[in-house]
């Protein structure tokens, strides 16, 4: 499954309100109930704050990818939040996070879940890519991205 | 039997878009009496890559890979009994590594004529083109490739053929 299917402009925060690493989690959480997309945000962020304490999932170039795997969906979602100011995120390089890529999958769809995960960490290689997102100032502008490749 | 098709491999990887590829090759194998193998191939190259960069702890990567590998026996063994219900006899390849190098190499070993794979993802961005293991197989393998579409006519196709 591509990214490009998962994204749309409902699941997509521009800018993030939040300053605190777990007030993002539940903005995201939080925009995905109001898609529609889930019905248990509580079970939800318990799943991603369970997975959150292993190891941080703020990696290097202001890109985080929280992500779990939960009963509490029935296919892979995804939200994307962007904090053009950044957010401390104990990420590996000590920098502050700006990209938030929340994935959940069910436990059956370990395959596209992997293949999703595979997708982010590819696309935001790429620094030109990442500097477009974080300038990026409306959720359409994000869609657009991802369709423009 | 000799013919333009005589080894069909398709790749299952647990999507609905992959059973009607899986459901499209049996009916094909029946068809031109082509050997048939059905493939599932664990990426343990994607799980190497995010435990490389952080994504993924040890312990995860560990439980994703074990739940691809069951994963891998229960859709493989779905294949043989949906092959088996219209009378075909169908080989299961278990793999692990990089899904379209595999594939290749399997194309190579096992003098496979035609690929099968399902569907590819409704929007595609030039970037997916590089990302997705489907599209990087059907670009790089030396045999002929089929998409199976429209998942809707393929399974009343299967749903209504006879045994044999």
């Amino acid at each position: 499954m591509a990214l490009i299917d998962l994204i749309n402009e409902n699941v997509v925060k521009v800018p993030l309100e939040s300053a605190v690493k777990e007030d993002v989690f539940r903005e995201l959480i939080n925009l995905l109930h109001s898609a529609g997309k889930i019905t248990d945000p509580e079970e939800i962020y318990d799943a991603i704050i369970t997975r959150e304490q292993l190891f941080s999932t703020a990696l290097e170039n202001g890109i985080a990818i929280p992500h779990a795997k939960t009963k509490a969906v029935n296919t892979l979602t995804m939200a994307l939040g962007i904090s053009p100011d950044g957010i401390e995120a104990e990420s590996q390089d000590g920098k502050p996070s700006h990209v938030f890529f929340l994935i959940l999958a069910p436990p059956e769809q370990t395959g596209p879940h992997l293949e999703a995960l595979s997708e982010i960490a590819g696309a935001t290689k790429s620094g030109s890519f990442r500097r477009l997102l974080i300038t990026a100032r409306t959720p359409e502008e994000i869609v657009e991205l991802f369709q423009d490749g | 039997m000799s013919g333009p098709i005589e080894r069909i491999l398709v790749y299952i990887d647990g999507t609905e878009e992959s059973l009607t590829a899986a459901q499209y090759a049996i009916l094909l194998s029946k068809a031109t009496g082509a050997k048939l193998y059905g493939t599932f191939i664990v990426n343990t190259h994607a799980l190497n890559d995010l435990l490389k960069s952080h994504i993924f702890v040890e312990s995860e990567q560990m439980e994703y890979q074990r739940d691809l590998e069951q994963d891998a026996g229960k859709y493989l063994h779905h294949f043989e009994t949906m092959a088996a219900s219209k009378g075909v006899e169908a080989e299961t390849l278990r793999e692990n590594g990089s899904v379209h190098v595999k594939l290749k190499e399997m194309v190579r070993e096992f003098e496979i004529d035609l690929l099968v794979v399902g569907e590819l993802s409704r929007i595609r961005s030039r970037r997916d083109e590089f990302l997705n293991e489907s599209e990087r197989a059907l670009r790089t393998v030396p045999c002929s490739v089929i998409v199976v579409k429209d998942t809707d006519r393929v399974w009343d196709l299967f749903e209504n053929d006879s045994r044999r």
